[in-house]
């Protein structure tokens, strides 16, 4: 049964994955068998009603949390059995998040907080210093390193908090809602830095229930009652020509 | 690295919140500052009792004959007390009896002495003062410098004179804008012409010297001695310290055989040194040391309860951020680490500043009582590690609880 076709570059690769909750007397099955296939350098978003799974599909891919069964491949790594602080090293490497309300310190610069993941890598200060003030130059931030968070407005946090998600070199860039504190304006910003990101190589993964944000992706993953219900829904056309696509 | 990292976090959390960090720290700042003003205090005493007083009082090399112990040093039980209350007076024959059992002594001086209500010249006085009737060579014995005047001679004392040498305080009282020679003091009855004043002694017990007035033992003993012929102590100075124990054994056996002891029966007299004195002052120093952790320790649970507090408030404040933290690949170890550094550096400024403030208390008290104040390293040193040891230990609950704390439900809570 595993010698179903699949492209070499999958840098995340699920396999009847479930999630099961025990709430009392009763199981909730957040997740029941997902199987999903994301492509090096693909840019996808995944939509679904609330109650459908999509934050346990996202906590899942991004190793915040264990699947009751099932595989999931991460970059070539099984990392279904992992324990906390094995999981804690693979989202430090592997995974760079953005958050909706971006969960920058507020005490510290954008600087030393786009340095955290490094300091979690065992990073020296030196380098991490470097590496920091690369990627948030990146983001069109070189000017802002100093500043902390209450003296930026709400798209530049979220360029910090992205700046932050590309400082150890993930494999895939997880923004749970990454324009939902913003402004339409603020998200067509962010909006283009996720699509310079995708056109420089990276992977990245939005999960959102707004459609013209989803647009902006190659394809959307619609999740229903914790299965996958459109599966692989390819729709380059419309993030190139619609504001509005539904 | 992460190390530091830690610290400079828990000291902007500590800054940020100056007030709050300050009523947190009370606890330990009390506890330290308690221990260092205290224990600084009395290992200021333990020097000076051991390098001043103990030394003035009985000279370096020298031993003393005494009716009975003078300086309770806790092992002199009741049955002791009560069998050495039988023991005889010393007469000036007994030291004849040392001078011929200790022929290599340096000196052998004795002398005899009692406390007055008071010391006159014309108007000003002096309340409870002692006078010493010394044999000429006490003075020497005790290492007693003149500051003015002469000291006590040969010719004073087999002429009996009438003359005195006087305490620093004494002269002070005295003779507050005058010179105190050739003056006469009247004490007990009795009037004495100054020829000296003692070199000031100062310091915590420093009243001995200072309180007292010096004559000729044979003047004492013609005028103020209650007992014909009675002698309080026989000093006995020898060359150097190996000389000690057989001239002390030498007199010993001298007196025992003068007095008729058998075998059997205990020393009707005892011999007194400088080890008494430092025996008894261990014993007080030995209780003050272990009373002190007791205290001390009372205030630190006190403050490490009020710091395990502070954290496991500060854990629930920052939830999101350790949720945040572990997401970006914080390990357990990192967010317990993390949580202990800060309770730990929050402990230590606390013993810092209990530091300062107790060295400050000692310095007020050294400066203004007599109590003598001597810092030292090694206590200094415990503080920190007291302080950081009740940060480690109030740290560790609110820490762990930290380091358990779900990514996902952390980052969900407001």
């Amino acid at each position: 049964m595993t010698t179903q076709q699949q492209p070499d570059d999958a840098v995340i690769k699920t396999r009847d994955l479930h999630k099961h909750y025990v709430m009392g007397a009763e199981t909730v099955k957040a997740l029941n068998g997902v199987d999903v296939q994301i492509r090096r350098n693909e840019y996808v978003s995944i939509m679904g009603p609330s109650g459908s799974g999509k934050s346990t599909l996202m906590n899942l891919i991004g190793c915040l949390d264990s699947p009751t069964s099932g595989e999931y491949i991460l970059n070539g790594q099984p990392v279904q059995d992992l324990d906390d602080d094995e999981l804690a090293r693979i989202r430090n490497r592997e995974i760079g998040f953005v958050f909706q309300t971006f969960n920058l310190l507020p005490r510290a610069t954008a600087l030393h907080n786009v340095e955290l993941p490094l300091i979690y890598a065992g990073v020296g200060s030196k380098d991490r210093q470097r590496r920091a003030a690369l990627s948030l130059e990146r983001v069109g931030l070189g000017d802002r390193m100093d500043h902390r968070p209450n003296e930026l407005s709400g798209g530049q946090r979220q360029r910090v908090a992205i700046a932050r998600a590309l400082v150890n070199d993930p494999s895939i860039v997880l923004a749970d809602e990454p324009t939902g504190n913003l402004d339409s304006s603020t998200s067509d910003e962010i909006m283009q830095v996720f699509e310079s990101l995708h056109a420089a190589g990276q992977t990245i993964i939005m999960v959102t229930h707004e459609f013209d944000i989803a647009a902006h992706s190659q394809r959307v993953i619609t999740l229903v009652d914790g299965k996958i219900s459109s599966h692989d829904a390819e729709i380059p056309s419309f993030a190139a020509h619609t504001e509005r696509p539904f | 690295m992460r190390f530091w990292e830690g610290i400079r976090l828990a000291l902007q959390q500590i800054w940020a919140q100056k007030l709050k960090s300050f009523f947190s720290l009370v606890g330990v700042i009390i506890g330290i500052t308690f221990l260092i003003a205290v224990i600084t205090i009395v290992e200021g005493m333990n020097t000076y009792v051991r390098e001043d007083f103990a030394g003035s009082l009985f000279g370096v090399n020298t031993f003393s004959v005494v009716r009975r112990a003078q300086i309770n040093t806790g092992s002199i039980d009741q049955a002791e007390r009560r069998r050495t209350a039988r023991n005889p007076d010393l007469l000036l024959r007994d030291v004849a009896v040392v001078e011929e059992a200790a022929p290599t002594a340096k000196y052998v001086a004795y002398s005899a002495d009692r406390g007055f209500p008071e010391v006159r010249y014309g108007s000003n006085s002096r309340r409870n003062i002692r006078v010493i009737g010394g044999s000429e060579d006490y003075q020497a014995v005790q290492g007693w410098e003149v500051e003015e005047g002469r000291g006590l001679t040969a010719i004073d004392e087999q002429r009996a004179l009438k003359v005195a040498v006087i305490g620093a305080q004494i002269a002070e009282r005295l003779f507050p804008t005058n010179s105190p020679l050739e003056k006469r003091i009247r004490v007990g009855g009795q009037r004495f012409r100054v020829i000296g004043v003692l070199e000031r002694q100062g310091g915590f017990i420093g009243n001995v010297r200072d309180a007292s007035i010096l004559i000729p033992f044979s003047t004492f003993n013609a005028t103020l001695s209650r007992r014909r012929n009675g002698v309080d102590e026989i000093h006995v100075k020898v060359e150097t310290e190996s000389q000690m124990e057989p001239t002390m054994a030498s007199v010993e056996g001298a007196l025992r055989r003068d007095r008729g002891l058998r075998p059997t029966e205990e020393n009707d007299f005892h011999l007194q040194t400088s080890n008494d004195l430092l025996s008894a002052w261990n014993t007080i120093n030995a209780i003050l040391l272990a009373a002190i952790p007791g205290l001390v320790s009372v205030s630190l649970v006190v403050g490490g309860i009020v710091i395990m507090n502070i954290m496991l408030l500060s854990v629930s404040d920052r939830t999101r951020e350790i949720g945040l933290r572990k997401s970006l690949g914080a390990k357990r170890r990192d967010i317990l680490f993390q949580f202990l550094t800060e309770a730990s550096t929050l402990s230590i400024v606390g013993s810092v500043l209990g530091i300062g403030i107790g060295l400050g208390l000692a310095a007020l008290v050294d400066r203004f009582s007599p109590l003598p104040a001597t810092v030292s390293l090694p206590w200094l040193l415990l503080a920190i590690v007291l302080g950081m040891g009740v940060g480690v230990s109030s740290g560790i609950y609110p820490a762990y609880r930290a380091s358990k704390l779900d990514p996902i439900e952390a980052l969900r809570s407001e």
